[in-house]
């Protein structure tokens, strides 16, 4: 006899699935009998239960990340604008952004970023991890005030920065008062890409030392004990026990800042103007893309072009620090 | 029903091809086919350019008149903050959410216009034409195609100023600013020499306006390619280089924006800036001091003709309500409202004969009045010198090859060369 809903029963021939229990299990915590579903309903539910409970998720994620990513592929290969949906070009876009000097300028400029920020952005908030775990009166207040700048709108940090560094600002007034030349940080090509990253790095800065202040707490006292009576100075306890210790965040650190460096637009286009610096030399990539395919005229195709770029690069990027920690690990 | 990964594998492939299904060939473009004859009835909506701000008051009651003159309409009023404004349009032409009616300047419109998106005023309007000047009312044809896709809105142009403390340290008479850009050149090459360097009298780098303002020919006589390489052009250019070798531009010359540029005349950083007469109540509130040692004299030009800016009101093609959005565009744009609206701020109607009205022609001592009598005759025979397809993409590929020219790493013609085909490549690229 099928089961129905006045008898319902479990089919002899087909054990009950695990899923099954789980169907139950909140009647009976709640200390009732529990309301038995027909099998037939169960069976049918139960696989797309796990699907309906994701499916907000999904749908954001789908919505506002695959279909975006995915369209950015599809145009990539299409020599579409803003307003004219294009046509199929191959690998057109591809070929034209190597010979595009705009594209290796700014690919050199992400790279420089990185190269520039990613390894202060990996020591220093140790340091400063190290200095503020201490429990010393008023530390509470370092930590706050290091912490800020991670809060802070990065328009507001940009032109705070821009005031301090331009021709007649605060920092070339000091500088004239010690008897030394105005600096030009924000007309020299290079001055101006360091300034940036100065500020990257700066407003960086609190965000990994909370990040380290965890991994430190983990950090057995007795490991610094043994190796003090040991004999080892503070240096030595830092390379032989802190640093190891930490060495799995200090990857994390790497691999995030490097992606975020690789990424960097804000910085650079608040301080080196839209036009990216002096004839351009200090745009970025994420720059150029927004420069390409962004107003009425925006070239979309060659901007998906050069954001899948990005995204390749950043994944390579991601790649090689998980397996530069394998290796080590290993 | 659980999901194979078939199904999966489908849906990941659709999704994938989903967008190019999208590909294909423009639809053309110009075109503009709404029916604009028909009772002016329904809702529409009007978007502004950063005008909520100071002009609240103005354009509610200009709604609320234009919505009791015509019973059964309704303006809703969309007003965008200025930076980023050309995205959000772009961001709304292509979702198809494009208002009614859209304030835009030439540049704008012709994307737009390109784009089968802005309604051809010379069918759809044609017997407004006669109420505006015929320079404004061309202001917003396209080249290469026919029609006029906006309804002229106000004009803009501007004097130069100058900080006549900083001429009379130069040793130059402040009584007498440069006229001619010969004289410009030489007053610049003097404050720098003078002050050691440490006063420069301009803070940006040429632009399309100025190379037109100076005699280049832009653009070759069927706006197919750019001509701003021409021996004007590399005169020009090579003078820039001179100043900025001497130190007569702003050391952050290179990186400017027309809001550093402002903040540097402000602060007396440089000697001169071009302006309009909204910058002068400007100076009174932010910089005092400077304001009372400010001189005022006539933009530099070889050609005889000032820059001068237009805005427009672009009617949507699509707009489901096209009587009452062309109705509305005119309302706004007629020389009544433009009128009043001028003497709510430093603008000038592009409406005909308005600029005779007693309050473009008379003095009354202030340095408003001046400044504006001296705009309004100056608009009479003006030209707006950057060309309607002149995207931002190409003012950063001239930006950058004027900054290497300045820099000395190639020589001005070779910089003009490179931008010209850079803009040509890009104007190929618009179709």
């Amino acid at each position: 006899m099928p089961p129905t809903r006045s008898t319902p029963a479990v089919p002899r021939t087909r054990p009950a699935r695990p899923a099954r229990s789980t169907v139950r299990r909140p009647a009976r915590l709640a200390g009732r009998r529990p309301a038995r579903l027909p099998v037939s309903r169960v069976r049918r539910q139960l696989p797309t239960s796990p699907w309906l409970f994701a499916a907000p998720g999904l749908l954001v994620t789908g919505v506002f990340i695959l279909y975006p990513f995915l369209s950015t592929v599809a145009n990539a290969f299409t020599d579409r604008r803003t307003l004219v949906p294009g046509r199929f070009v191959g690998l057109a876009n591809f070929r034209e952004l190597l010979h595009d000097d705009m594209f290796w300028i700014a690919l050199r400029n992400s790279v420089l970023y990185i190269a520039g920020v990613v390894p202060a952005l990996v020591i220093l908030p140790l340091l400063l991890a190290l200095l503020v775990r201490k429990n010393i009166p008023g530390i509470a207040f370092f930590r706050s005030a290091f912490y800020t700048p991670v809060v802070a709108s990065i328009v507001v940090v940009g032109l705070i920065w821009v005031w301090l560094l331009d021709e007649r600002g605060l920092v070339n007034a000091l500088l004239q008062t010690v008897g030394l030349d105005r600096v030009g940080f924000l007309s020299d090509q290079w001055l101006l890409l360091i300034s940036a990253m100065t500020v990257t790095v700066w407003k960086g800065l609190g965000y990994y030392m909370i990040v380290y202040l965890a991994a430190l707490a983990n950090v057995p006292r007795e490991l610094h004990e043994a190796a003090a009576v040991d004999g080892a100075g503070a240096v030595r306890r830092f390379l032989t026990v802190t640093v190891p210790a930490v060495r799995s965040t200090m990857v994390l650190v790497a691999a995030l800042s490097s992606v975020a460096a690789f990424k960097v637009f804000s910085e650079v286009y608040l301080m080196a103007g839209p036009s990216g610096g002096p004839a351009g030399e200090d745009t970025t990539l994420v720059m150029l893309v927004q420069r390409t395919g962004t107003g009425l005229s925006g070239r979309v195709g060659y901007a998906s072009a050069l954001s899948l770029v990005v995204f390749v690069v950043t994944v390579v990027l991601m790649l090689l620090v998980l397996r530069a920690d394998r290796k080590e690990e290993s | 029903m659980p999901m194979s990964r078939r199904a999966l594998a489908a849906a990941a492939v659709t999704a994938l091809v989903l967008p190019l299904s999208a590909c294909g060939s423009s639809d053309g473009g110009g075109g503009a086919t709404a029916d604009a004859s028909g009772k002016v009835e329904g809702d529409i909506t009007f978007e502004t350019w950063n005008l909520r701000a100071n002009f609240k008051d103005y354009f509610e009651g200009l709604i609320a008149d234009f919505e009791k003159k015509y019973p059964g309409t309704h303006v809703k009023w969309i007003d965008q903050p200025a930076e980023g404004y050309a995205d959000k349009i772009s961001a709304d032409a292509a979702g198809g959410t494009l208002p009614d009616v859209v304030n835009v300047s030439p540049d704008l419109a012709a994307p737009l216009a390109k784009a089968g998106l802005a309604l051809d005023l010379d069918k759809a309007a044609a017997k407004y034409r006669s109420e505006y000047l015929p320079g404004a009312w061309a202001g917003h044809q396209v080249p290469g195609m026919t029609g006029t896709y906006a309804f002229p809105w106000y004009l803009n142009t501007g004097p130069l100023f100058y900080n006549k403390t900083l001429f009379a340290q130069a040793g130059l008479d402040a009584a007498k600013p440069p006229r001619t850009y010969d004289e410009l050149f030489a007053d610049a090459l003097q404050l720098a020499h003078k002050s050691g360097g440490k006063v420069a009298t301009l803070a940006n780098v040429p632009t399309i306006e100025d190379f037109g303002r100076y005699g280049s020919s832009l653009m070759n006589k069927a706006g197919t390619g750019f001509a701003f390489n021409d021996a004007k052009g590399i005169e020009l250019l090579t003078k820039y280089k001179e100043l900025y070798d001497a130190k007569a531009l702003d050391p952050q010359v290179l990186t400017a924006t027309p809001e550093s540029t402002g903040k540097k005349f402000l602060t007396g950083a440089v000697a001169m800036n071009p302006g309009s007469a909204l910058d002068l109540d400007h100076f009174k509130k932010q910089a005092p001091s400077l304001y009372k040692n400010i001189g005022i004299t006539d933009q530099i030009t070889s050609t005889g003709h000032v820059n001068m800016y237009v805005m427009g009101l672009m009617v949507n093609s699509r707009t489901k309500r096209a009587p009452a959005a062309v109705a509305f565009a005119h309302y706004v744009t007629d020389a009544e409202h433009q009128m009043s609206f001028a003497k709510k701020v430093a603008i000038f109607p592009s409406t005909a004969g308005s600029l005779d009205d007693p309050y473009f022609t008379k003095e009354d001592g202030t340095d408003e009045t001046r400044v504006r009598v001296a705009a309004a005759k100056s608009l009479k025979n003006a030209v707006n010198y950057t060309p309607v397809l002149f995207s931002e993409q190409m003012k950063t590929a001239l930006r950058n090859e004027v900054a290497k020219a300045l820099q000395g790493k190639q020589s001005p013609k070779e910089a003009l060369d490179n931008a010209v085909k850079a803009c040509d490549l890009l104007l190929q690229q618009q179709g």
